[in-house]
């Protein structure tokens, strides 16, 4: 091989390699724009499909006539302690809050001590199969409230919980609950027809703003209570941050 | 056997197990947004209408990092990125546990506050995110793998 010939394959070489280290350059770049690009347009995505939920929950949007507290709660007595109650009718720790505090907060209503104003949230609504009895058991309350029988109904939707995980009462079950109580067709109108579901949804929002997570919740005028350890409070101690908080 | 070998393969394992961290993690949110939302919320690191945007955001997030891993494209920054969101991760999980917190970090699930009398289980979340981290390392430092869109287009067999 000759001298001029083994400089021109050299240079050949040197030229090949600066064609391919081109490429690697141009295919990184590349490759990391459509990278960045990807992941701003699933962002996006996910932004718009929020901003399109918040908008049609807000056209679907009805409010209870009776509701209280911008329209998220229904209020029971006339006292001067404002005692909020924050639950879930799937949630099974406020089943067991019921059934250790109820009486005593009916009594305390009944005393003019506390006005009771009831958030039915919805934050299981995982945990019924997909039929969301979270959100259909608090429509369901709703609807009640407008039939007037909401203390009634949130009792009989406690006696009758369905267990976590389950499908949850089915519409039917609902109104056949709601008619023993003495709710009437419209009742069950609006059982059917999801009156309330983006209502339930703004209760939940509106619980989620306020800072809190889980329920049940209980906030006695305005302070949070709770149980000893988190735990949830005993009915003595609602009975004492009741008395604490009349001064 | 030659390591230099074996790295590519190793980093394709790595890449295509981190690819689905991400894609099980994004699912598994994305079902219902107003659930991570309230994840996100329960961390109390930011207001509700924030936590709101981001528990929307990520879930897709998730699943377009994990796509891109599964497909290959452009693996170091794609890696980079995993890497950065997996750190985020890591920070919220230790602030919720510094602060005391009692809730579950929503990795692999919806989150939320923990009911009374479960405790949560910050050291193996931590341990979980910093094993897909380490993951996220190889690929950052030998981001050649196999059956991957870079080696197509950088016209390797």
């Amino acid at each position: 091989m000759s001298k001029g010939n083994r400089d021109r394959l050299a240079a050949k070489r040197i030229v090949e390699q600066q064609k391919a280290a081109e490429r690697r350059r141009r295919v990184t770049i590349w490759t990391s724009v459509a990278v960045v690009a990807v992941l701003v347009f699933a962002g996006l995505i996910g932004w718009a499909v929020v901003a399109k939920q918040d908008s049609t929950d807000a056209s679907k949007l009805t409010t209870p006539t009776v509701a209280v507290d911008d329209g998220t709660a229904f209020a029971v007595g006339t006292g001067p302690v404002t005692v909020d109650l924050y639950e879930d009718f799937m949630c099974p720790i406020c089943h067991e809050f019921e059934t250790q505090a109820a009486d005593t907060i009916t009594q305390l209503i009944a005393d003019k001590k506390i006005t009771a104003r009831y958030h039915p949230v919805a934050i299981l609504d995982r945990a019924s199969n997909g039929t969301e009895y979270s959100t259909r058991s608090a429509g369901a309350a709703a609807a009640a409230a407008e039939g007037g029988k909401f203390s009634e109904y949130h009792k009989v939707l406690y006696d009758n919980q369905p267990e976590e995980n389950s499908d949850g009462l089915d519409n039917a079950k609902l109104i056949e609950l709601g008619k023993s109580v003495g709710l009437g067709d419209a009742f069950a109108t609006a059982v059917n027809d999801k009156t309330y579901t983006a209502w339930a949804g703004k209760v939940t929002d509106t619980f989620s703003s306020r800072g809190y997570t889980g329920t049940p919740t209980i906030v006695v005028a305005g302070k949070q209570l709770q149980g000893s350890n988190g735990s949830i409070p005993t009915a003595a101690q609602l009975s004492a941050a009741v008395q604490a908080a009349a001064g | 056997m030659h390591w230099g070998k074996a790295w590519p393969w190793i980093s394709t394992v790595a890449r295509l197990g981190l690819s689905a961290v991400f894609l099980v993690a994004g699912a598994l949110k994305i079902t219902d947004l107003d659930e991570s939302a309230r994840a996100v919320n329960a961390y109390r690191l930011m207001d509700y209408d924030t936590a709101k945007v981001i528990g929307a955001i990520q879930p897709f997030l998730e699943i377009a990092v994990g796509l891109l891993l599964l497909i290959g494209l452009a693996v170091r920054l794609s890696a980079a990125i995993a890497a950065l969101l997996l750190v985020v991760f890591i920070v919220g999980i230790i602030s919720a546990w510094a602060r005391g917190l009692q809730i579950d970090c929503g990795c692999f699930s919806s989150g939320g506050d923990l009911a009374a009398g479960r405790t949560a289980q910050y050291g193996l979340d931590i341990a979980r995110d910093a094993g897909f981290l380490l993951l996220a390392g190889i690929l950052l430092w030998k981001p050649r793998t196999r059956f991957s869109m870079d080696g197509l287009l950088m016209g390797e067999r």
